[in-house]
């Protein structure tokens, strides 16, 4: 039985935030997912790190990655990176990554995996559509093969890269007589082909998102990642790594602990906010949850680095508590800034000076919203853990 | 980062499973409730040959010298059962506190026999108001005839009526506004002056209302330093709270279990209620706090084993812990319907427990302070 990360990984974790203090600008933080890719300034910042190997740690040689005695290198580095609001490297390494590795052919392989590793190339996850989101499986976008080529033709919905990736790791319908799950298979397409377009999707925070249209959209048929219809199995899986590698508690910590440095440090009228006895029990009370938030993640990841073994219930556990978590917590630390609390800070529209903590806490509670239901929020979350660990049966 | 436990501590639990499904079956725990003494003696000599009371002490003293994890493993079995025993007061906090601040003769006397199963001894901290932070401890113990005289009156003293010692914390100086000037006294239970009240439990457990007047104590019966004893208690205490969370995770597997089972099994408007979403809900959510608070629970214990800085990860297992079992154990009964308010029925021996347990040992506004001491008066 052990917490404790090991003196090398302790280590590395220092070379890490030595890293960020160093290399990280007013431009590069961004409070959404640890910041996508889309700036160069952002692009440079991953890429300095994969100049590193950093991105490679752990992953086979042979496509460019680095051996490693540190099974928790990518946890630590990412715990780093969300703490400083950096960009992570999730997505790409969690799902495309590992997927590849375990399901792609030699070809794509050796054509993507090393590319990623040095951070050249920027994806995009399509899987969801307007009739597809809690119902993932109802997936409808067609593909059929003609000749060498598979023929695309459909909607994806709220596929957030779209707009900057040069890749799309796609769901598609490659069977429509089988049952929904056993139909789907997963393409890679290049999102230079003809018959892409983007158009843009903003949510109330002021984050991008995109809705894509492939109209008649070519893809060679060695770009189909394993086998034809086999693909709802890869997604469960890469979701999986992906709730991993995207829902870490970090962000939340992180939140937490400078709401109480606040709380520590202000004065109302005189008296220390954090002598006000109900102040005091709403942080007692949050830090708690946020605690067993890094023990579901502890959980998360002491499962994860053993081999075959896919944490499926504890990232489904680990999502369904972020989601409760932040909620609950964004919430609470409104009541407690009152209504300071719900002035906006916005430096691109309207500002308000009297915003507290930048009125962060008002785009952190409607983040929260956001959480409950993205990448299989609660509810799903919680059918998951019904279904698949309790064995209560489906109606 | 790993969470397995040694070979050992498997052992132990899978030892202890077996055992206690067989010897403590909840016809057992439902008999004790209006027995006279609250526990079974004969279960408690077992659990003596089986070496359980020693686990916390060190070779040197006739224990085993296993650390607090090994605890929360046994803990976690007895609470399983929901096993009624005295194994808190007297193993962990009793003696624990005899091993911090007990002279060699004490613990000569002592230990050997706490580990035989020959002695009892209840705690008697908490008085009237309640409060689990030492204060508001208005029992004197004024220096007479060589030894002391111990004047005032405990709330919530478990297993009193069993007890051979009650280990009582009482002030030799300071009033009852402070923890400076307490010190713990290990009272001979047949003392003059000593009467127990039984109070009537949610748990039905066997507590008391421990009156003292004019309690004589003998200086052999003083436990460690003379008004500073309060520093010296927390690590007993804290691995007894430690202890509890275990036994309220253990406890709330079992309560989540049976009604898993009963949601597959009963069938209503055509289908087992567990195919609706709304129990399926309950179940996920309460599956999901529970292991969150058995991993807290395991964290608390690690942290305290290896010397790291702890009563804030204690206190935020006994309220998360505190809170899960709650839980667990009313929403259990609520999926069995109507049944599961039946007298006969175990899940109310879960559900009176459930609320009774995140109650004691400190509630849960107790541990918050304790919380926000350590995060925002630092």
């Amino acid at each position: 039985m052990n917490f404790a990360f090991t003196k090398e990984e302790e280590a590395f974790r220092a070379e890490v935030r030595e890293f960020i203090q160093g290399a990280m600008t007013d431009d590069i933080p961004s409070r959404w997912l640890g910041g996508l890719l889309d700036t160069p300034v952002r692009q440079e910042f991953v890429t300095k790190m994969a100049d590193k190997g950093w991105l490679s740690i752990g992953f086979p040689e042979e496509y460019g990655g680095t051996e490693s005695t540190m099974p928790l290198a990518q946890y630590v580095l990412n715990e780093e990176l969300h703490m400083a609001q950096a960009p992570i490297v999730g997505k790409n390494l969690g799902v495309v990554v590992n997927t590849l590795l375990h399901q792609g052919s030699e070809e794509l392989k050796q054509e993507f995996v090393p590319r990623i590793l040095r951070n050249e190339i920027q994806w995009a996850l399509a899987y969801t559509e307007p009739e597809a989101g809690s119902d993932l499986a109802n997936m409808q976008c067609r593909a059929v093969l003609d000749g060498d080529e598979y023929v695309i033709n459909g909607q994806k919905r709220f596929i957030t890269s779209a707009h900057f990736a040069d890749y799309m790791w796609t769901g598609v319908r490659t069977d429509p007589d089988a049952p929904k799950h056993k139909g789907i298979s997963l393409l890679i397409l290049d999102m230079d082909s003809p018959g892409i377009t983007i158009t843009p999707i903003w949510t109330i925070i002021g984050e991008r998102t995109n809705d894509v249209f492939l109209d008649d959209v070519r893809v060679p048929k060695e770009r189909l990642v394993g086998k034809e219809n086999e693909g709802w199995r890869y997604i469960t899986e890469a979701l999986t790594y992906e709730r991993f590698a995207m829902t870490s508690i970090a962000p939340t910590v992180r939140k937490f602990q400078r709401f109480v440095d606040f709380v520590k440090e202000t004065e109302v009228d005189g008296k220390r906010l954090a002598d006000d006895p109900v102040v005091r029990r709403k942080i007692a009370r949050l830090s708690v949850l946020v605690e067993i938030g890094r023990m579901l993640d502890f959980r998360c990841v002491a499962m994860a680095v053993k081999p075959d073994y896919v944490p499926y219930i504890e990232a489904a556990m680990n999502k369904m508590w972020g989601g409760i978590v932040e909620t609950e917590m964004s919430d609470q630390f409104l009541d407690i800034l009152g209504p300071y609390g719900y002035l906006w800070k916005d430096s691109e529209a309207t500002s308000s000076a009297d915003a507290l903590l930048d009125g962060d806490v008002a785009d952190d509670y409607l983040w929260a919203g956001h959480q409950r239901v993205a990448a299989a929020g609660v509810d799903i979350s919680k059918n998951i853990i019904a279904r698949r660990h309790l064995n209560l049966p489906s109606s | 980062m790993d969470m397995e436990f040694t070979e050992e501590q498997q052992q132990l639990m899978n030892t202890a499973r077996s055992f206690l499904e067989k010897e403590c079956p909840s016809a057992l725990v439902r008999e004790l409730e209006t027995s006279e003494l609250g526990f079974s003696p004969g279960l408690w000599r077992q659990m003596a040959e089986l070496g359980w009371l020693g686990l916390p002490f060190s070779e040197e003293h006739g224990g085993y010298g296993l650390g607090v994890v090994d605890l929360v493993v046994l803990g976690k079995e007895l609470g399983r059962v929901l096993c009624p025993s005295p194994y808190i007061p007297t193993v962990v906090v009793a003696g624990g506190a005899i091993v911090a601040a007990g002279s060699d003769e004490q613990k000569k006397t002592h230990l050997p026999r706490i580990i035989s199963g020959e002695e009892l001894i209840a705690f008697a901290l908490q008085e009237q108001s309640g409060s689990y932070n030492g204060r508001g401890i208005k029992t004197t113990a004024g220096e007479a005839d060589g030894g002391y005289v111990l004047n005032g009156t405990k709330m919530f003293v478990e297993f009193a009526e069993a007890a051979d010692r009650l280990l009582v914390v009482a002030h030799t100086s300071g009033d009852s506004s402070t923890t400076d000037g307490l010190t713990m006294f290990l009272v001979d239970a047949k003392s003059e002056g000593i009467q127990l009240t039984p109070l009537s439990t949610l748990a039905r457990d066997k507590q008391c209302r421990v009156d003292l007047k004019d309690v004589k104590v003998a200086k052999d019966d003083v436990l460690g330093p003379i008004g500073g004893t309060w520093p010296l208690l927390e690590r007993p205490v804290h691995t007894g709270v430690v202890t509890l969370c275990a036994y309220m995770v253990g406890a709330s597997e079992t309560i989540h279990e049976m009604a898993n089972s009963f949601a597959k099994e009963r069938v209503q408007f055509g289908r087992p209620i567990g195919s609706f979403q709304a129990i399926q809900h309950y179940l996920a959510q309460t599956i999901t706090e529970i292991i969150g608070a058995d991993t807290m629970t395991i964290y608390a214990a690690w942290a305290m084993d290896n010397d790291l800085p702890h009563r804030a990860i204690v206190a935020k297992a006994k309220s998360f812990a505190g809170d899960t079992f709650k839980q667990a154990s009313s929403i259990g009964a609520q999926i069995h319907g109507g049944l599961g308010y039946n007298e006969e029925v175990d899940t109310t021996l879960f559900l009176r427990r459930g609320k009774q347990y995140q109650l004691s040992m400190g509630d849960s506004g107790h541990w918050e302070d304790v919380i926000a001491e350590e995060l925002l008066d630092k």
